[in-house]
């Protein structure tokens, strides 16, 4: 792997709907926040690779053409560029500042994202989430939906588990027990719904209530990276990247089996804590993001940490909660969090990094040494296993 | 009824001509290879297995089973309010692959996974039929 890879800054807004707090406003704000977390000069950037927002054409102009660096005055800007994967952009931004800094292009790269929903025109945003990563052809014309196709994975996994609906809503009750006590969650600070809140917030696909799909909100991330030996020299609280690995699954859900996606869970999850040197057991957090609650039971069957059909009782009974044995999601998906379109990966990387640096505050897993991060893009197209580690096992 | 229709009619590729023409015609096609006879679903230029352009159709039977379903109630777009509440359904033909579609002539709350169906065509417009499935007689 070469030198490998480090995150040494993070920085983030609140998650919020605020249409008044402009994508330039957000973007100068995270990007202060992560070279100063880092602790570096803003010349100190060499690179600018910057996650792709969603349904916002100007912005991803803007910044596909040079405009942050010139913006910030990144005098030691040598290259820029923009990259799109859905939901799974943030981890090919990382992947190509590793490539960067490993072939001596760039020291120190710059990782932003934003998106703000709340002043898209409401016809370009139903526009654009009514059709993204569904087929024009063979599923639109039948009114599908995200919540649609969500949906319908989730019957089967129920289905095929004799998981119950109280099961699938106590999955949304662990991911807000986590998101109130995150001061950058649209649900920070509110109260936690319990399992029949959940179940009685209105049917909006069934099996799916109201509280069970996402809140469409505002938001902004930015991680600083660097090498593991520059890491170690400019900061305390270095977060090294320790293993990686991925499958594609399909573009569309009509072709793809949840038992395929469970195998490709399983063998991606492994292969990236082999890679690490790590076994599942030294894993001190599981922070996954596969924006809708059936992801969660799912992956975690997969992958081996409890027999299949018994996530949901797992759930239920609070092991992943704040406190619980299996600290899992500690920002709470996006179903805790707010979806931010192409965002909630970002957001993901920036608590697995705040968790290792140990600034989590009321979420601080205690001692946590070793996290396991996922991402995933589209209507789960892919799934994106990613190991980090405060040390170097 | 073609100046009335404002859901999306499916945006159609020239190597799908085929399949939608007889979907006018109330037949349900699956595109196969003649290289390496797999069934192909949805259709394509060249077969995803082998890459050969030899690609031929055949008649389904039209008769599958429910896979999954979602019975949708709430946040579709205003175009698919006059429809709600409708099932949105993936569907197993007999023949191996599965599709995207809606069940429809029964009560949503009597679908079930793996309940036998068949296909009914629906005309959209007079150009566009829509393979929905019912329950199998
Ligand atoms: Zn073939």
């Amino acid at each position: 792997m070469g030198e490998g890879l480090a995150i040494i800054g993070i920085g983030e807004v609140p998650t919020a709907i605020m249409p008044e707090r402009s994508r330039w406003d957000i973007l100068y704000e995270i990007c202060l926040q992560a070279v100063r977390n880092a602790g570096i000069d803003k010349n100190d950037i060499e690179g600018v690779i910057t996650v792709a927002p969603q349904a916002q054409p100007r912005l991803s102009a803007e910044i596909s053409f040079g405009k942050l660096p010139e913006e910030l005055g990144l005098k030691g800007c040598r290259d820029v560029c923009i990259c799109n994967a859905g939901g799974a952009s943030t981890s090919n931004c990382i992947r190509m500042a590793e490539q960067w800094i490993e072939s001596g292009l760039a020291r120190i790269v710059l990782i932003p994202h934003v998106t703000v929903h709340s002043s898209i025109p409401l016809e370009d945003l139903i526009n654009f989430f009514a059709t993204a990563g569904i087929d024009l052809q063979w599923e639109y014309p039948f009114g599908t939906t995200y919540n649609g196709i969500l949906a319908m994975m989730t019957r089967r996994y129920m289905y095929e588990t004799g998981t119950t609906e109280e099961e699938m809503a106590s999955v949304v009750v662990a991911l807000r027990k986590w998101a109130t006590l995150d001061p950058n969650s649209f649900f920070y600070g509110k109260e936690v719904p319990t399992i029949e809140k959940v179940l009685s917030s209105g049917m909006v696909s069934s099996p799916l209530h109201k509280r069970e799909c996402n809140i469409l909100a505002d938001g902004g991330g930015a991680l600083v990276v660097t090498s593991r030996k520059l890491a170690a020299q400019i900061t305390s609280t270095p977060v090294y990247k320790l293993g990686e690995s991925a499958r594609f699954f399909s573009a569309f859900t009509m072709t793809r089996d949840n038992d395929v996606v469970g195998e490709g869970f399983r063998d991606a999850t492994h292969e990236a804590l082999d890679q690490a040197g790590l076994s599942k057991k030294e894993i001190d957090i599981w922070n996954i993001y596969l924006a809708y609650p059936v992801g969660h039971p799912m992956l975690m069957e997969s992958i081996g940490l409890c027999e299949k059909g018994q996530a949901g009782k797992f759930f239920r009974e609070g092991h992943t909660w704040p406190g619980g044995s299996l600290p899992w999601s500690t920002i709470g998906d996006a179903i805790g969090r707010g979806h931010t379109g192409s965002g909630v990966s970002m957001a993901t990387y920036v608590e697995t990094a705040r968790q290792l640096m140990g600034q989590a505050g009321q979420r601080q897993v205690k001692e946590a040494q070793y996290v396991f991060q996922n991402t995933s893009g589209g209507s789960g197209m892919n799934f994106i296993a990613t190991v980090w580690g405060r040390e170097i096992p | 009824m073609t100046s009335e229709y404002i859901k999306p009619i499916p945006i159609i590729q020239t190597w799908t001509e085929q399949f939608w023409k007889a979907a006018k015609e109330h037949k349900l096609l699956i595109q196969v290879c003649e290289d390496c006879q797999t069934r192909i679903f949805y259709p394509k230029k060249v077969c995803p297995e082998c890459w050969s352009s030899n690609l031929t159709w055949e008649e389904a039977s039209g008769k599958g089973k429910v896979y999954s379903f979602s019975v949708m109630q709430d946040m579709v777009e205003p175009k698919f309010w006059a429809d709600i509440p409708y099932v949105l359904a993936m569907v197993d033909l007999e023949e191996g692959i599965r599709l995207m579609t809606r069940i429809v002539a029964c009560d949503p709350e009597a679908v079930e996974i793996d309940m036998e169906v068949e296909v009914v065509f629906e005309d959209i417009t007079k150009d566009c039929a829509l393979p929905f499935f019912k329950p199998a007689a």
